[in-house]
């Protein structure tokens, strides 16, 4: 993983599989949402074994809802296990976020409050995770655009600190962490400076977009638009601290051509080549 | 501070139901009003909901335009919000919905051409199974066929409404341009939609052979299911029925039960 030859991947997307597996074009890993490809037969797990034989998978989920008060999903959990079982992916990752509570779920990544009680309330969580594949999972900082009141420690603080409580291993999205240090007035550099540098195993890559509220603006985590010259600079921050990982361009709306998603994760080469230089 | 579960019900019945009032004094304004703040979740409860729904029933979106299916999406999510972390389950109680919503009305129909395509979204994610073979009928005494009951392969679904549904479904596609009028009296729809190793395919099935199928997949046995068949068409030819459902791979198993032909109907 670390220093790998092709770090550079992209989200697969389903609007992309039949052009993605005819082209074959050259990255070093793809990822795909876990939730996709939980059906237990037909043309997807067909697709994704196709995808498996020509390129090493992650499963990102985006669904679990480690973060609620709600009882973990069995079910969900299950179906997760068993496409772990079957693809053996390099990577698997959730995120640092709830979506449900009382069964309705919001199918969002909505924030946590930074307390000790929510941070105890996920390691635990991520630890029952963890046992239950049998493998250390990756956690992914999200987009917020709000912040409680009761928080009592920084978003970084809580990040490192559950990944050195329970093992996990630290999904660094970079345009996340660009949104949030903008919507809550923290310098981002501090927040990389933060992490522990061995726990940051993958790192994210994605467009945002920008909302007036009278007078003030807000970014928000849209995953419709290239990578912004911000989010590059920052991104090569975190290389020079975290080393080559894992880096993948995430697009999920208003989705470009193929071609164009290629061409952002061509940049990523280029970043990790600069970092492998200047670490030779 | 509240505790993390009474914050997360705040927060749902924030975004749900539009009632920041309990979470207000818990978010952070900081130059934005906690009601906007919130604002941007519910957007985005709806959005996302909405998106899935669009994608699992397109001919729904394209017979009603993007803007209304976007309110019916609201209403329907109100009353059916999801209940998985995986949002493909939302679908499931959708043509019920509209059944309610049109019934009766000038658009009674869309609750057959959205259960047609919750149909195919079953199918499209069903488990594989082995075909069935018609040889392993070999070791059935003849004198007990009638008792015989059959599994169904599990990407396989019958269906059937009074409105032309195949007739609206292939107008509706997105690479159909081509305007056309369809009259909703034009005929009856009997269907067997099942997942082949690339598609899901339609097969069109008569009278009789629907009301036969039908009484398999109820779990009548063959004899019940012959009867109904010959009541509709007297020359229903049972041989050829199996075979078609062999080849379509509609079948995956065959078992006798103990008791006699004659199944409560």
């Amino acid at each position: 993983m670390r220093g790998a030859a092709h770090c550079s991947g992209i989200g697969l997307r389903p609007q992309h599989h039949a052009e993605f597996l005819e082209r074959r074009p050259a990255l070093g890993w793809v990822e795909v949402h876990s939730e996709n490809f939980f059906a237990r037969g037909g043309m997807q797990r067909d697709i994704l074994a196709d995808v498996c034989t020509h390129y090493p998978l992650s499963l990102h989920g985006v669904g679990l809802s480690i973060g609620s008060t709600d009882p973990l999903d069995r079910t969900h959990l299950t179906e997760l296990a068993r496409l772990e079982r079957d693809f053996n992916p390099i990577l698997v990752s959730e995120h640092l976020a709830w979506g449900s509570v009382d069964g309705r779920y919001m199918n969002d990544l909505l924030p946590l409050p930074y307390t000790a009680e929510a941070l105890r309330h996920m390691a635990a969580r991520v630890g029952q995770v963890q046992d239950f594949l049998g493998r250390q999972i990756l956690i992914e900082n999200v987009s917020s655009y709000l912040q409680f009141n009761g928080s009592e420690m920084a978003e970084w603080e809580f990040l490192a600190t559950l990944a050195s409580e329970c093992g996990c291993a630290i999904l660094l999205d970079v345009n996340n962490l660009y949104v949030n240090a903008v919507n809550h007035d923290f310098d981002p550099h501090g927040y990389l400076n933060s992490l522990p540098p061995l726990a940051v195993q993958e790192i994210h890559l994605a467009g945002h977009s920008v909302e007036r509220f009278g007078t003030r603006e807000l970014l928000i985590d849209t995953h419709a638009a290239p990578v912004c010259s911000a989010v590059w600079e920052l991104y090569g921050a975190a290389l020079e601290r975290f080393g080559p990982v894992y880096t993948l361009i995430e697009w999920d709306a208003q989705l470009p051509a193929l071609d164009v998603l290629v061409a952002e994760a061509r940049k990523i080469e280029q970043a990790l080549r600069v970092c492998r230089a200047d670490a030779a | 501070m509240p505790t993390l579960r009474e914050l997360q019900r705040s927060f749902a019945a924030a975004v749900f139901a539009d009632d920041g009032e309990p979470l207000n004094a818990d978010v952070r304004a900081c130059g934005v009003d906690a009601r906007a703040r919130l604002g941007i979740y519910r957007r985005q409860l709806h959005a996302t909901f909405a998106r899935t729904l669009a994608l699992e029933f397109p001919v729904i979106e394209r017979l009603v335009g993007a803007e209304y299916f976007q309110r019916l999406s609201s209403e329907f999510q109100a009353v059916h919000p999801s209940r998985s972390g995986n949002l493909h389950h939302i679908g499931a109680p959708f043509a019920a919905f509209l059944k309610q919503r049109f019934r009766g009305g000038p658009y009674d129909y869309f609750a057959d051409v959205a259960e047609l395509e919750w149909t195919i979204e079953e199918c499209s994610i069903a488990p594989e199974a082995p075909a069935f073979d018609l040889h392993a009928l070999r070791s059935v005494a003849p004198a007990r066929y009638a008792d015989l009951h059959f599994e169904f392969h599990p990407a396989c679904r019958l269906m059937s409404s009074a409105y032309p549904l195949l007739d609206i479904w292939r107008a509706n596609q997105s690479d159909c341009t081509a305007e056309k009028i369809i009259d909703l009296g034009s005929g009856a729809t009997r269907v067997l939609v099942q997942r082949s190793s690339k598609a899901v395919e339609f097969h069109a099935l008569s009278p009789a052979e629907f009301a036969f199928l039908e009484k398999l997949w109820q779990g009548c046995c063959l004899g019940t299911a012959l009867e109904a068949a010959h009541g509709i068409d007297a020359a229903f030819d049972l041989g050829a029925a199996l075979r078609r459902c062999v080849a379509l791979h509609a079948l995956t198993a065959a078992r006798l039960t103990r008791t006699s032909s004659n199944d409560a109907a």
